[in-house]
This record gives structure tokens, sequence and C-alpha cells, in this order.
């Protein structure tokens, strides 16, 4: 027998998101303290808007108490969970305005952080040291295709008008960028 | 396979990367379904493209929300500034309807079983005179192995939480609760996978007597581990 009185800053992910449904603040507020940071940067990153963004970030955690009880932590660990929730919304929010999905700045400044940003809250350290030296060894058009597609949330034919490429084009893309990617993690399995 | 629904394995895969990365319009994201729904194969190409395309956003740096983000979202859960709880805020609302969309349970048992779509969520566990806070854990043991990790919380609204890894069982487990008095208490159930893999959270009600033990029981009420806690 064990006997250690921890406080709530060492419960694993999973714990917190079992306790939030009792409706305790105390537990709610060291959840959004965890997770906070993650949820917003989703959110910004997608919308490019603070206060957009804010209010993606608050229903993030609204949803996060809704659906507590079917998160399914063989899907995918909590930060992983939150994110995609996060991540829907925005680009849900993107669509729904029908601005310019992307400021080509902002897609600029992406793949440079993508590529080098050593913090890290979703990925293991070695998951993500592996995956940035997938991205960053993708030939540079599906490397921006698939951050295009898969974190700004632009479909095959908005890449295509984007990047001023055939629609076909862009598929391809999408597809080889996905397929190189999801065989590298796919070996990282295979041999922990 | 091929040819069950209106793709075939071969155009599947032309689109299985948009579908990952919910690029699809709805007509065609139905009919991927349809494929879908005859295709393991398929199906398991999908899950890794979705866990690839999570991967991806896993790169998104973090970002630090504006100041006053924190009691914003307690506001918006109904649960005041962090330190005032409101009764009958938002997340009982979801906690309803929660219970309500998990409807053909059973009423028995409280709890909500995660990785399972069994259980419900608890009811709000009566607030009572502070009982000790803070947060124990405790080895769910069966002679001397480690089977698992208990959680206990015994704040003004508490919660307990399992994570059992018990190869060899699996199906319904049944947990109960042991008070300094003597008294024990089944607060729920919930099931193990086959490879004995479950974890579980539930509220409690807080009681008079402090909680000193956790058990695990096999349906035919057989201890299939324990966990002791030490109130100090
Ligand atoms: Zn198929």
């Amino acid at each position: 027998m064990r006997r250690i009185g921890i406080s709530l800053e060492r419960v694993s992910d999973e714990a917190l998101l079992a306790g939030l449904m009792t409706g305790d603040p105390e537990i709610a507020v060291a959840f959004v303290r965890r997770f906070q940071r993650r949820v917003f940067g989703v959110a910004i990153a997608v919308v490019g808007d603070v206060q957009l963004a804010e209010d993606i970030a608050q229903q993030t955690f609204e949803r996060a108490c809704r659906h507590a009880q079917v998160y399914d932590p063989r899907r995918g660990s909590v930060p992983t969970w939150l994110a995609a929730i996060a991540h829907n919304l925005a680009i849900d929010a993107v669509r729904a305005r029908k601005a310019t999905p992307v400021d080509p700045v902002d897609l600029e400044n992406m793949m440079e952080t993508i590529a080098d940003t050593p913090e890290r809250h979703a990925l293991s350290a070695e998951t993500a040291v592996e995956l940035r030296r997938v991205v960053g060894s993708l030939p540079r058009e599906q490397a921006r295709a698939v951050v295009l597609a898969g974190i700004y949330g632009m479909t095959a034919q908005q890449v295509a008008d984007f990047e001023k490429i055939p629609l076909g084009t862009a598929k391809t893309r999408i597809r080889s960028a996905m397929a190189k990617i999801r065989a590298s993690l796919a070996i990282r399995q295979a041999d922990p | 396979m091929t040819g069950n629904g209106v793709f075939t394995c071969g155009q599947f895969r032309g689109i299985v990367a948009e579908l990952a990365l919910g690029l699809l319009s709805a007509r065609e994201r139905a009919e991927a379904m349809d494929h879908l729904e005859h295709c393991p194969a398929c199906r398991e190409h999908v899950h890794e493209l979705t866990a690839t395309s999570d991967a991806l956003l896993g790169l998104v740096p973090g970002s630090e929300p504006p100041v006053g983000f924190e009691d914003r979202v307690l506001d918006r859960l109904g649960l005041g500034s962090g330190r005032r709880p409101r009764q009958g805020g938002l997340w009982r609302r979801f906690a309803l309807a929660g219970a309500a969309a998990a409807t053909g349970l059973a009423l028995g048992g409280g709890g909500w079983a995660l990785g399972a779509s069994v259980g419900r969520p608890a009811p709000v566990a009566p607030i009572v005179s502070p009982a000790h806070p803070g947060l124990r854990t405790a080895d769910l043991a069966s002679s001397g192995h480690s089977l698992g990790q208990v959680y206990l919380h015994t704040g003004k609204s508490p919660w307990l939480y399992m994570a059992v890894d018990a190869e060899g069982h699996s199906g319904t487990v049944h947990c109960q609760l042991q008070r300094a008095d003597g008294s024990t208490a089944k607060v729920g159930s919930f099931a193990l996978n086959a490879k004995g893999y479950g974890s579980w959270g539930s509220p409690y009600p807080a009681g008079s007597s402090q909680v000193t033990g956790v058990r695990l029981l096999n349906p035919d009420g057989t201890v299939l581990a324990s966990a002791a806690f030490h109130h100090g």
C-alpha cells in the first residue's frame, strides 16, 4: 500500500477529466489551467483572431465537460482529444465566416514553427521530433498542402485555388504527404 | 473487399486522406461511410490517418489565452470564478444531457465509464461539511501484485477514479467502498476490455465515515483487487 497525498497538479489527465464531471470548481480550474495553452493555441492558429479564438477555446472546454463520459483513451490522449475538438470548432467558424482562411505570412510562420519549435504538449517529445523531421523532409509543396489542409482545414479545392494548381494536383499532394507522415508514425509504433 | 459500397477500395484510397482530415462534403462523406461499413481494411486505414491528422495538430504551438480566460470559462460552465460553486450550473445540464444520451442503461450504480459506451454520468454528490480535502492514491492490488491505481478525491464533492490493468480478467466489475465504521457501499460498475484494461470514475456520497478502502469485485462477489487508504 502506498499513501501519497497528491495535489491536483499531479493527477493524470484522464483522472482530471473524470473529476471534471463532479462539477467541483477546483477540478475545473486545474483542468482549464492544464490545457488552455494547447486549446487556445490551436484556435488562434486556425482563426487568427483573438476574440474568436477565445470563444472557440471556451466552447472547447464546454464540450469537454459535456462529453467527458464518452472520452475514449484508446483513441488518443486528453490533450489530443481537446485539440481535435478545438480544431473542429475553429474550422467550422472559419468556414462560416467564409473569409480567406489563411494569410500567406501566417502560413510561412506556421511552416517554420512546425519545423522548429521545441516546446510541445500534446505529443511525446520523440514523436514530435520524428514528426517534425518527416514534415521537414517532405517536398515543400507537399508540406504546404498538408499544413493548409490539416491545420487550416482547407478543402482540396481551396488548396488548389490558394496554390493556383489543378484540383487533382492538390489532392495528390495532400494524399502523398499524409501517407508519408502516417508511415513514419507507424514505424515508431512498431518499434517502441 | 471491394464493390460493396459506392466506392471500390482503390477509389476509397483516393479520398481517405481527405476523409481523415475532415475535408469532404457531406455527400462524399456519406458515400465513404457506405464503403467503410463493409470494409474493415479501409476502416483501419482511416483510423491510422485520423491519428496522423491528430498528431499533425500536436505540432501547432501552444499559446497563452487572454488574461481572465480561466474565470470566463468557469463562468460559462456555471462554476463561478473558481471558488464560488453555483448550483444548477451549465455543467449539471451537460451531465443530464449525457445521462439522457445514455438511456437504456440501468439507473442503479453511478459513475461513467471512460473508454466504453456503458455507464452514465452520476448525479451530483451531496454537498456536506468539508471532509478531508486533497487527493490520495493507492495501488489496486491482488495478492501482492499491482493491478492498477485508485485516486480518491475527498473534497466536498468526493469522487474516485481508477485505472485497471488486470490481464486475464474481462467483463463487468463492481466497485465497492469500505468505510472506517465498517460499512460498505457499491459505487457502480464498469467493464474491463478483453485485455483486462478499464478506467472508470465516479462521484460518491461523502457519508459520515471516511473511506478506508476500495475494492474491485467480480460479478460473483469475490474480490478481484483492493486498495487501502489510511487517513492521517
Ligand atoms: Zn475498402
